[in-house]
């Protein structure tokens, strides 16, 4: 059996194939329900049981159209979509991220709902948000495929009891830290065995990315409708201010550097880091997880040139191949109104793109930093990468490994570059015959 | 493509031989149930599989393919990924097949003495067999974890092993290794128990000691049984997947991409069905030539 694996890829493919063609079903006779299966992508507890009450509520609501939630996960979810539209069996509603749409959109799986969004809908998101979701539909034209619910931005969360020990200024959002001010800071709170931050940086590429455009890093650029890397002075200001604090300063932790998101939090409640640079998202561990006694607060943004940070989000979409496209946005626009989103967004402690779910009261209380993260929303702009072709193939293949390098100290910032851009091009090169 | 193939021969008429005629189609009758998901399973898509490595074949419904003959090779050899991932394959599969190898014949060769609970040990000995490859590599990865897992605990270090440049290919090779003993063990132990008495007691009379015994009969005896079962290993050990996307996904940066990890890669994560293809034909071609040669040697020593 397995000497056969090495052709699994293409027989795969083969029996999709064949399976692909027989599969016309029969339009289900008018006295019964239409069935709609929903992939969802919730994991954290309290989310899951949000998505499924919302999906149970909707049920109840609505005989004619009943929706099945399915269990998927982040992990394998773009490798399980790819055969799924491919063998034309997808899932009717999908929960997914703006990076990975971009990719679908081009390739045809995803329905353009830019006509099919209802107004209300479609006015109570702004349109940065609606920005994540627009992308070229692979035939020269451009579409809306999904609409964008979740956003993550990047806060800081601190040590309260270290931060006012250094007597150290609390920033606001209206008045948030600078770069310099957090390395001063930063500096300040490494003390024996304390250090002053840790990044965690297992997956650096979208981190790095996000941060870099406060000193307006895009990394890419397009001219004449070709898109390559740039790598010039403003990508590297936050690549070097990062390890600038890990090998100039010391007031990061190199330890840290192989962590994924949540794993410097033991280290954190031990007062061996002074702050984590995370997603906001992070504060639903940190206030689950915090012994007693433990003081935290969350802090906005960091400033460079601006606060501007790159977003994605997550994302309803509907299968090209859906025999029910319309049952299915009337579903996602119940799912994703202002108070449904208000009880995604606690679920997954991030932030909603609906405004009226961001003026719920839920959502800005100062309790576990509601306040600090809903209004660092107001930071977000469109990642400039969402827009590239082959950019999951780039951040794979080349800026993963290169950034991990770099911030190890095992290369320069100008041998960084250097590869981020000759071998980024020769990737996205392939995306652009 | 297939329908070339799948037609069986037809049944030869043969002048004075009535018999054969009706034997052969006997024959067939009895041979179609085999042949049937054979042909339908395994050779159909190996054959479209390899047509597939000269079309550009890509996942989306906007794209038609078109046969692009040799290209997606010459993209192949151009490609630096493709000759990492060759070259951490090529490391892969020789250290685990060789370390499988001499690890298994140390315990098939005790396992053949007369120890007390020779039968459990012998059970215990075939228990990694038991266990599904995913299973095996999330055992592993709570072995390796950073600061819960039972490496670290035991040698006192603080290594992110499957995180770590430098340690992660041995970390996986130590695991392919542990996985990959019961067969091997198993295979060297029925080898050693057909070797006769008869070459012991000559050679005891002689007054040989253990190490002469173990060189001049043991090995030679094993000869077939050790070319057989390395090189089967070997070409499991090329073609290893699961194990090692369950461990560490090809990561970190790339330091364990074997070329079947790759593959999947850039079918299921880019969607380019055809270059996959080519990989994996290529891989194939790589196999069987190393493999070829290694047994002509081994049959030309013998001869």
């Amino acid at each position: 059996m397995r000497l056969k694996s090495a052709l699994a890829a293409a027989a795969i493919v083969a029996l999709t194939a064949a399976c692909g063609g027989g599969g016309a079903e029969q339009e289900p006779s008018s006295g019964e329900p239409v069935k709609l299966d929903f992939l969802s992508l919730a994991w954290q507890k309290e989310s899951v049981e949000a998505n499924k009450q919302l999906v149970e509520e909707w049920n109840k609501a609505n005989p004619g159209v009943q929706v099945t939630y399915v269990q998927g996960s982040w992990d394998t979810v773009n490798d399980q979509l790819v055969t799924s539209f491919e063998g034309g069996d997808a899932p009717d509603v999908i929960h997914d991220d703006s990076p990975a749409l971009s990719g679908f959109a081009a390739k045809g799986y995803l329905l353009d709902l830019k006509d099919k969004v209802p107004a209300e809908l479609r006015s109570d998101i702004p349109q940065p948000a609606w920005d994540t979701v627009t992308f070229g539909d692979g035939k020269g034209g451009e579409g809306v495929f999904g609409v964008p619910f979740l956003q993550e931005s990047h806060v800081i969360i601190a040590n309260k009891k270290l931060l006012d020990a250094a007597k150290v200024r609390i920033p606001t959002s209206g008045e948030p830290w600078t770069w310099d001010e957090f390395a001063d800071i930063s500096k300040k709170l490494t003390k024996g065995d304390t250090y002053g931050v840790a990044w965690p940086m297992k997956s650096p590429v979208n981190k790095t990315l996000n941060l870099a455009l406060n000193f307006g890093g895009t990394f890419f650029q397009t001219t004449g409708g070709k898109t390559t890397v740039k790598v010039g002075a403003e990508e590297k200001e936050v690549l070097q201010r990062i390890h600038d604090q890990l090998y100039k300063d010391k007031s990061a932790d190199t330890a840290a550097l192989g962590m994924g998101t949540a794993d410097p939090l033991p280290g954190f409640f031990a007062d061996k880091y002074a702050m984590l640079p995370v997603g906001v998202f992070l504060r639903q561990q940190v206030a689950e997880q915090a012994p007693d006694g433990f003081e935290w607060v969350t802090l906005p943004p960091l400033k460079g040139v601006s606060a501007e940070q790159g977003a994605v989000s997550q994302t309803l979409s509907v299968a090209a191949d859906s025999k029910h496209p319309d049952e299915a946005v009337t579903f996602i626009s119940f799912f994703l109104n202002g108070p449904n989103q208000a009880k995604l967004a606690r679920g997954d402690w991030l932030l909603p793109t609906s405004v009226k779910a961001a003026s719920d009261p839920v959502l800005t209380t100062e309790e576990n930093g509601w306040d600090v993260a809903t209004a660092s929303g107001k930071n977000l702009v469109v990642a400039p990468f969402l827009k590239v072709n082959g950019f999951d193939e780039w951040k794979s293949k080349v800026a993963t490994p290169v950034l991990q390098e770099f911030y190890a100290n095992k290369i320069t910032i100008d041998e960084a570059a250097k590869r981020l851009v000759d071998d980024g091009n020769k990737v996205l090169e392939r995306y652009q015959r | 493509m297939t329908a070339t193939v799948t037609r069986p021969a037809p049944p030869r008429r043969q002048a004075g031989h009535g018999g054969g005629s009706r034997r052969d189609r006997e024959m067939w009758v009895l041979m179609l149930p085999a042949l049937v998901p054979v042909l339908l399973f395994s050779v159909g898509p190996l054959l479209y599989g390899i047509g597939l490595a000269f079309t550009d074949a890509e996942a989306g419904r906007n794209h038609v393919t078109s046969f692009v003959g040799l290209a997606n090779f010459g993209d192949l050899l151009a490609d630096d990924e493709f000759w990492s991932s060759i070259r951490i394959g090529l490391v892969w599969a020789v250290s685990v097949t060789v370390l499988q190898f001499l690890a298994s014949l140390g315990l098939a060769l005790l396992l053949n003495q007369r120890l007390w609970f020779r039968g459990l040990a012998r059970v215990l000995a075939v228990v990694p067999w038991a266990m599904p490859p995913v299973v095996i590599g999330l055992m592993w990865r709570l072995v390796y974890h950073p600061d819960a897992g039972i490496l670290n605990s035991t040698l006192g270090t603080d290594v992110n092993w499957l995180a770590d440049f430098t340690w992660a290919l041995p970390a996986v090779i130590v695991m392919g290794v542990w996985s990959g003993m019961p067969q091997t063990t198993v295979v060297l132990l029925a080898g050693l128990q057909g070797v006769p008495r008869e070459l012991y007691e000559a050679v005891e009379v002689d007054g040989a000691g253990t190490w002469r015994r173990f060189w001049n009969i043991t090995l030679p005896q094993l000869r077939p049984i050790i070319v057989t079962i390395t090189s089967l290993d070997f070409v499991w050990n090329v073609n290893q997947f699961s194990l090692v996307y369950v461990l560490t996904q090809g990561g970190p940066g790339g330091r364990t991409r074997l070329p079947m990890l790759f593959a999947y890669e850039e079918a299921f994560r880019y969607g380019f069905f055809g270059y996959a293809a080519t990989l994996g034909l290529t891989i194939v071609i790589v196999v069987l030539a190393l493999l070829g040669f290694y047994l002509w040697r081994q049959l030309r020593e013998v001869s």
